[in-house]
């Protein structure tokens, strides 16, 4: 309220606490000097930031880092950034203050990963990146990314060609639709990238591309693939940009009959990417057509040789981008490689 | 008539340090009404408090019937018989009758979670009955009359057994049939055995209910004793502690003859019809009339805050052109409403706050941002505060919830006086105060006429128009019914104009 | 309270009432939160002693002071009666408005189908990709779109009398669809590094948004405690018809307020924009429950009339702290968000128990 007198018992006191906050700043330009680590001790701690699991494919990714990392004798950290960039720079920040020897990366996009991995540049602790890569290379930093776009191809490939089989038979061209995800998402892009490569290439059999926007979540899928259908009924041919929104898929295509196994009458050439539990179930039993596989446990372990490797060696910035080649499991090859689906793998322990 | 059946023996109670009540002793009998009159801050409202269970005393006993009675909280108070109807009714207006009176004891069926509104109606309209209010139970409380809220309350009270009824400043905002009727009922509860304790200003109403008197003075009890050997004035000097020889101060000067403030043909269909008059400065005019006559609605549209279909206004000779509060501040007009609680003070905020509201403009430097000029606007709020005599301890921490109604409205006049204006609407402002603050008010109207202030006073209590003003204007249905000059007051003639074309029943 | 008449009840009722005073003056406290951030800070060491190192205080203080500014903005709209659920959306869009005038370099692959490609973006950036006049012009765009959403929610609530709370929400709800629409979700990058400093670097060793949010906070203070328009921020929160009948112009007064919250969300939009190196569409988005939990804490009423700047700092510091503490506590995402909720729910409560306090000090 209105003070009679200027109140310098208010403004020494505001000095006064402006001072010792700048005091505790003391030796910390950019927030985040490496914390002291206890010396001679030999546990390590490794930070696990990831960002929700909304996923089957995240959800075993998690699941699969941190039981590697556990029966190593690594004390885990696990932050949740929850969808938030700022969040999860910060708690990194957090982490590296505790005083931590790596970090494993989940970003939520690209852009951020640039960021936190030039965080930890600084900080000097090593740090790998995990399936969503940085936008750009200007901070080193280790990777592991699968080429989306490749594996989308192949498994777009081989719907393309069941495709042209059915063209041949009725004179029909086919109506095809993607289900996108977040595009804020490199991994969403680069899959959409795949269809839309695999669609050109084979255009004189296809009609224009129905495209639905999913942003990864599930309701907004289905409420967009509604519309989508109801705009488009003749549509013959689905790649979903990820094996979890099937169940979505299912809720619009069985009330309108196209919900049917390879061979039955209404069948929708049916696709997707991940290589969840649930795509092994639905490709044994013969309702989807190819998915596109992500060599998860692959891509796991092979980040966490790396960056353990760059641990021990004491490097600071490590780099190196490992590719997953992955692959496309089919109708066609199903026999020989449904094992090296890890959804098949998770769905074989159940 | 017999037995006590509620004693207060020595009861003391401080307030950081200061006492509220000192060694105060009375009794009250069993069917007797008892009068509790002071002024504002000698200490009913604590008393009653204590009584009521929302504090207890520091020292002394209270005993009823000749139990010790020491209640930690008002569900206690409520439970042992004493019943309070507060002067700001606790009522919810969005709730029907029935939910009201059964609000902490709704009956349920059998033993299940549900209402049996069935057996809450019936026995509201009981209870309603009781208290003459025929009125159906599921009625809103929002659609009643605020007398008729009050025999709500009464029959709530009623509803749960009370024994002890205390009754503050019933009839405040009562008309003048509501307070018969209130009249009725009490003298009903009396026959019924009810023992009632009756704080109010009107000390008229309090000689002619009371069986016994008590006067608080400065948180002691000044004096008791039986309705007989009182009268008006004895109680006014008890309160006071001195001899008032007037109720009204005199005048000083007399008012000049030119115009402050001109109203032509005013008229808002429905509110007020082709009102035209002229105050002068100097003057004080009252504005007289009963309740729904329109006079708040015209005091609102002169000062701008509601609309108005025909007529105009002229300060100082000038026309207005933009009827806003602003402008009106501008024009050197000044408005107390009737509503100071709720219109004229800012509760949460202190003294100083809110006596500097309106003038603080002109008391800044600067040009892009107004800085204020703490120095200068302390002295001068010091100063009206101290002309005004509203007692404090600290101007910038006494918060405006907390001071008496006097004091509260002494504040809310201080605070146009800092902007000395030309023209001062005030809208009953003497309403729910004591009586040695309402002198003190009168003072300050009588000075600020004898400054060349014009005054419009508008008030439903014709005794304290007929004391102070110059001339007084009668409004009934609308429209200006009559005027009378100071010579003329005869208040047989007022009324019947007050009554002319007065609608039969208020709206709610 | 009623002490026994007994005098051994005295002694051990005023020994009591003496440690209770003691107690009852702190919570009393205009500094009640500062103490509360003392003592939780000094708990916390016994537990974590890595809480008071170097670098952990210097991440309380880089999250502290983004947060500050859009505190002490949504305090001024707290203060006229309202609330600015906007805050977070004003963040996402001045941050894409920003990134575009300053981005030196756009991925066609990612913004060719944006609707401004070709207009006013290109591969080489926004609109002032690689100009030196690129930052100011950038910072000033920012401000100005603050000022003009902020703009728009006042009048939305002062002259069209909607409720506050629907206003900001669709506030909220519209500009943070149009950011994302602008970018179709890209974020935008390469921007300039005197820009991304702002939000990173220190100078000697004091982080320049440390001295943003303190200029900030200096001038919110002084217009609140020594100019016209502060106390008429407070009137008009109190009562706005008795402001209005002592000619405050209450209309004009909450405009401002609307005004200064989307400044001052156009400011913490800078600041992080800077920190996370780009322009983003969903900025702030998860930052409402830390906006509107420090200033519950920090004592300021979500019913208007009450504020003081120095109350939203003590709130951020603890808000700050408790966010920072429950990282080093290692507890799953969930429980972090039960605890923070709880403890503004405490704060709340606490608030009202002080209020009750206060008022029993002076009754009749």
């Amino acid at each position: 309220m209105l003070e009679a007198k200027i109140d310098m018992k208010d403004v020494i006191k505001y000095v006064s606490m402006i001072v010792l906050v700048m005091v505790a700043l003391g030796g910390c330009k950019k927030g985040g000097g490496p914390g002291e680590k206890p010396t001679g001790t030999e546990q390590i701690t490794i930070c696990f930031a990831f960002q929700d699991l909304e996923t089957g494919f995240w959800i075993a990714a998690h699941k699969a880092i941190t039981q590697t990392l556990k029966e190593r004798g690594i004390k885990v950290l696990e932050r949740n950034g929850n969808e938030d960039a700022n969040r999860q720079l910060e708690q990194i920040k957090d982490a590296i203050a505790q005083g931590i020897d790596g970090v494993i990366l989940i970003p939520q996009d690209g852009e951020s990963a640039v960021t936190i991995v030039g965080v930890c540049n600084r900080a000097g602790v090593p740090i790998g990146v995990f399936n969503r890569p940085p936008t750009n290379r200007s901070n080193p930093t280790l990777a592991v990314v699968a080429d989306n776009e490749k594996i989308t191809e192949q498994a777009v490939a081989y719907m393309a060609e069941e495709a042209r089989k059915k063209f041949e038979k009725t004179g029909k061209k086919v109506t095809p639709l993607i289900v996108c995800g977040d595009l804020g998402d490199r991994n969403a892009v680069a899959r959409r990238q795949g269809f839309m490569n695999v669609i050109e290439k084979n255009h004189d059999i296809f009609n224009p591309v129905v495209e639905v926007a999913s942003k990864w979540d599930a309701s907004t899928c289905l409420a967009n693939l509604e519309a989508g259908l109801q705009a488009n009924p003749n549509v013959d041919l689905v790649f979903t940009s990820s094996d979890f929104l099937y169940p979505q898929v299912r809720a619009v295509l069985e009330p309108i009959g196209k919900w049917t196994k390879r061979g039955e009458d209404g069948h929708v050439i049916l696709g997707g990417i991940d290589g969840d539990t649930e795509a092994c179930r639905l490709m044994q039993e013969g309702y989807v057509d190819a998915t596109g596989v992500q060599d998860l446990f692959f891509e796991a372990k092979v980040l966490m040789d790396a960056l353990l490797e760059a641990v021990g060696a004491g490097q600071k910035a490590p780099e190196k981008w490992i590719d997953d080649p992955g692959f496309a499991l089919t109708q066609g090859n199903i026999g020989e490689r449904q094992a090296d689906m890890w959804g098949c793998k998770l769905l074989g322990e159940k | 008539m017999g037995d006590t059946i509620l004693q207060f023996e020595n009861i003391s109670k401080s307030f950081f340090g200061i006492h509220a009540l000192r060694d105060v002793t009375f009794s009250l009998e069993r069917g007797q009404l008892l009068g509790l009159i002071g002024e504002n801050g000698a200490g009913k409202t604590t008393l009653m408090n204590i009584l009521g269970g929302v504090i207890q005393a520091d020292e002394g006993t209270m005993r009823m019937k000749g139990v010790e009675y020491r209640p930690r909280n008002p569900a206690e108070a409520a439970k042992a018989g004493v019943a309070f109807i507060h002067q700001e009714l606790n009522l919810f207006t969005n709730l029907s009758i029935a939910d009201n009176i059964f609000i902490d004891r709704f009956p349920r069926i059998g033993a299940l979670p549900l209402i049996n509104k069935k057996a809450m109606r019936s026995r509201t309209r009981e209870l309603l009955s009781g208290v003459e209010l025929e009125v159906s139970p599921d009625t809103l409380v929002e659609r009643i009359s605020p007398g008729e809220r009050q025999l709500v309350e009464i029959a709530k009270a009623l509803g749960f057994g009370a024994e002890i009824m205390i009754f503050d400043e019933p009839t405040t905002s009562l008309t003048a049939r509501e307070t018969e009727q209130l009249f009725k009922i009490i003298e009903q509860l009396r026959a019924g055995g009810k023992s009632i304790i009756y704080i109010s200003h009107n000390l008229g109403n309090v000689l002619h209910l009371a069986d016994e008197i008590v006067v608080v003075r400065d948180g002691a009890v000044a004096g008791t004793g039986d309705k007989s050997e009182y009268t008006i004035d004895k109680m006014v000097s008890q309160m006071v502690g001195r001899d008032i020889d007037q109720m009204y101060p005199a005048r000083t000067a007399g008012p000049s003859d030119t115009v402050a403030l001109e109203v032509k043909d005013l008229s808002q269909s429905g509110i007020v019809k082709g009102i035209s008059f002229s105050l002068r400065k100097g003057e004080v005019a009252g504005l007289f009339g009963l309740m729904g006559s329109g006079r708040s609605e015209l005091a609102r549209i002169i000062f701008g805050l509601d609309p108005f279909e025909r007529g105009s206004v002229k300060v100082g000779g000038a026309e207005r052109k933009r009827y806003t509060p602003a402008e009106s501040i501008e024009k050197k007009i000044a408005f107390v409403t009737e509503n100071r609680r709720e219109e004229g003070l800012l509760m949460e905020a202190p003294i100083f706050d809110n006596i500097a509201l309106v003038a603080m403009p002109d008391y800044t430097r600067g040009l892009m941002m107004r800085f204020v000029e703490k120095k200068r606007i302390f002295g001068a709020v010091g100063d009206v505060a101290e002309s005004m005599r509203i007692k404090t301890a600290s101007l910038d921490r006494q918060l405006a919830k907390n001071l008496s109604g006097g004091n509260q409205q002494k504040t809310v006049i201080g605070k146009w006086l800092l902007s000395k204006p030309a023209v001062f609407i005030m809208d009953e402002p003497t309403r729910g105060i004591d009586v040695g603050a309402k002198y003190e008010i009168y003072n300050i109207i009588n000075d600020l006429a004898a400054a060349g202030t014009g005054i419009l006073f508008i008030s439903s209590e014709l005794e304290e128009l007929m004391g102070g003003c110059d001339r007084i204007l009668v409004m009934s249905n609308g429209q200006i019914q009559g005027c009378f000059e100071k010579g003329d007051f005869d208040q047989a003639k007022i009324l019947h104009a007050a009554f002319k074309g007065h609608k039969k029943h208020g709206v709610a | 309270m009623s002490l026994a008449s007994s005098k051994e009840g005295k002694d051990v009722g005023t020994r009591i009432g003496q440690g209770l005073g003691l107690a009852r003056r702190l919570l009393l406290s205009e500094n009640f939160v500062l103490y509360i951030s003392i003592l939780y800070f000094l708990g916390l060491w016994i537990f974590i002693p890595r809480i008071a190192s170097a670098g952990n205080l210097g991440n309380i203080s880089s999250n502290m002071w983004p947060l500050l500014t859009l505190a002490i903005g949504q305090m001024f709209v707290l203060i006229v009666g309202g609330i600015d659920l906007s805050q977070a959306s004003i963040m996402g869009i001045t941050s894409v408005v920003g990134g575009l005038v300053m981005t030196s370099r756009l991925d066609p692959t990612l913004f060719s189908k944006n609707i401004l490609w070709g207009v006013i973006i290109s591969e080489n950036g926004g609109m002032l990709g690689g100009s030196p006049a690129a930052v100011p012009v950038g910072i000033t765009a920012m401000l100005i779109v603050g000022v003009l959403i902020g703009m728009l929610n006042g009048i939305a609530v002062a002259k069209l009398r909607m409720p506050a709370f629907m206003v900001t929400l669709v506030s909220m709800m519209f500009f943070s669809g149009l950011a994302i629409y602008l970018t179709r979700s890209e974020n935008i990058i390469n921007l300039p590094r005197i820009y991304t400093a702002i939000g990173q670097e220190a100078f000697w060793r004091v982080p320049y948004s440390f001295f943003v949010a303190v200029a900030l906070a200096a001038a919110a203070h002084i217009v609140l405690s020594r100019t016209l328009v502060g106390r008429w921020f407070y009137a008009v929160g109190q009562n706005v018809r008795a402001s209005v009948i002592s000619g405050v112009p209450a209309a004009r007064v909450t405009i401002y307020a609307y005004i200064f919250s989307g400044f001052c969300a156009a400011v913490g939009s800078v600041l992080y924009s800077a920190r996370l190196e780009a322009g983003r569409p969903t900025l702030g988005q998860n930052l409402l429950l830390d906006i509107i939990g420090a200033v519950v804490i920090g004592g300021i009423s979500l019913y208007g009339g009450k504020g003081k700047v120095l109350w939203a700092v003590f709130g951020v510091l603890f808000f700050t702290l408790l966010s920072n503490s429950l990282n080093m506590l290692d507890l799953s995402f969930y429980t972090v968000d039960i605890v923070k909720g709880s403890i503004i729910l405490l704060a709340a409560l606490i608030d009202v128990v002080r209020t009750r306090l206060l008022a029993k000090g002076g009754a009749a």
